[in-house]
């Protein structure tokens, strides 16, 4: 079901990659990382958050060369706990080959420290060849965050390009930069 | 960390690992289907593994979804293995599955 005012029902999406990981911070220092370019440059490869922090409200993430790389919509928003929004990457025909993506972060407090979940969630199951992308990115995501919050320092993890994904996509005709 | 690794020596643990990361998301009663374990102790194991963080479920309408946390296995990566040695690391073991058909 919808939800008054919402433009996305939630429950028609299925989580396909889950990931959780413990931060010794609080929620609202995680929440702000997630939602602020100045953190998000550091662990997220260089790309900055740019989220207007309301339901229906606009939620981008800008590659490093500054063009937008998802232009995303807030879906729930509430602070510091829950945030829903549509990521769907910016590519031509991207969305009408796969459908659209939602991401969830949910942070818990866990003792000391927050137990921060990121979901992805799909309108259409997709192959494991389109997921992989996601989970080669989200653990480091994850795991630079952490330790940004936890000791200053993102980690240095250099990564190859999604190349298993890339070419899944190239041969359902989605549009790369 | 400590949780982790015990979680991971146990033979019917990775199994169950194995079997989230053939197809992720899967229900209490699809990882039992085809399995020599009890459902009673395949709830047993999982319980073992969310404790470890190597596993997280999803309430996905009325279905509780399991899925395989490969965060922590990551933090151990990045705690032990060195940039540069990523990539010799990757081919030597493209080269053993290569050999042996099979990475286990």
């Amino acid at each position: 079901m919808t939800e008054p005012g919402r433009a996305v029902d939630i429950s028609r999406f299925k989580p396909e990659t889950v990931y959780t990981i413990y931060i010794a911070a609080t929620p609202e220092k995680v929440w702000q990382a997630l939602t602020s370019a100045e953190f998000s440059r550091q662990y997220f490869f260089g790309f900055a958050v740019e989220a207007d922090l309301r339901a229906g409200g606009a939620f981008i993430v800008r590659a490093p060369d500054g063009s937008e790389h998802i232009n995303g919509e807030v879906v729930v928003c509430e602070p510091p706990q829950r945030l829903t929004i549509t990521w769907d990457v910016n590519w031509p025909g991207l969305v009408a080959a796969l459908g659209r993506t939602l991401v969830t972060y949910e942070i818990e407090p866990a003792g000391d420290a927050v137990r921060l979940t990121m979901t992805e969630a799909h309108e259409r199951p997709l192959s494991d060849d389109i997921l992989s992308g996601g989970r080669q990115g989200w653990p480091a995501i994850l795991s630079s965050l952490k330790s940004l919050l936890e000791t200053g320092q993102p980690l240095a993890i250099k990564m190859a390009p999604p190349a298993r994904m890339l070419s899944a996509m190239k041969a359902l005709g989605i549009g790369m930069p | 960390m400590d949780e982790v690794f015990k979680a991971l020596a146990d033979a019917s643990r990775r199994a169950l690992l194995d079997r989230l990361h053939a197809r992720n998301g899967q229900t209490l009663t699809e990882l039992c289907d085809g399995l020599a374990m009890t459902r009673q102790a395949v709830t047993k194991h999982l319980a073992i593994l969310e404790a470890a963080n190597l596993v997280t479920t999803r309430r996905h309408g009325r279905e509780k979804l399991h899925f395989l946390n490969p965060v922590p296995i990551h933090q151990i990566g990045e705690r032990w293995i060195r940039k540069f040695e990523r990539a010799k690391l990757t081919a030597l073991g493209d080269l053993k599955k290569r050999l042996e058909d099979s990475d286990d």
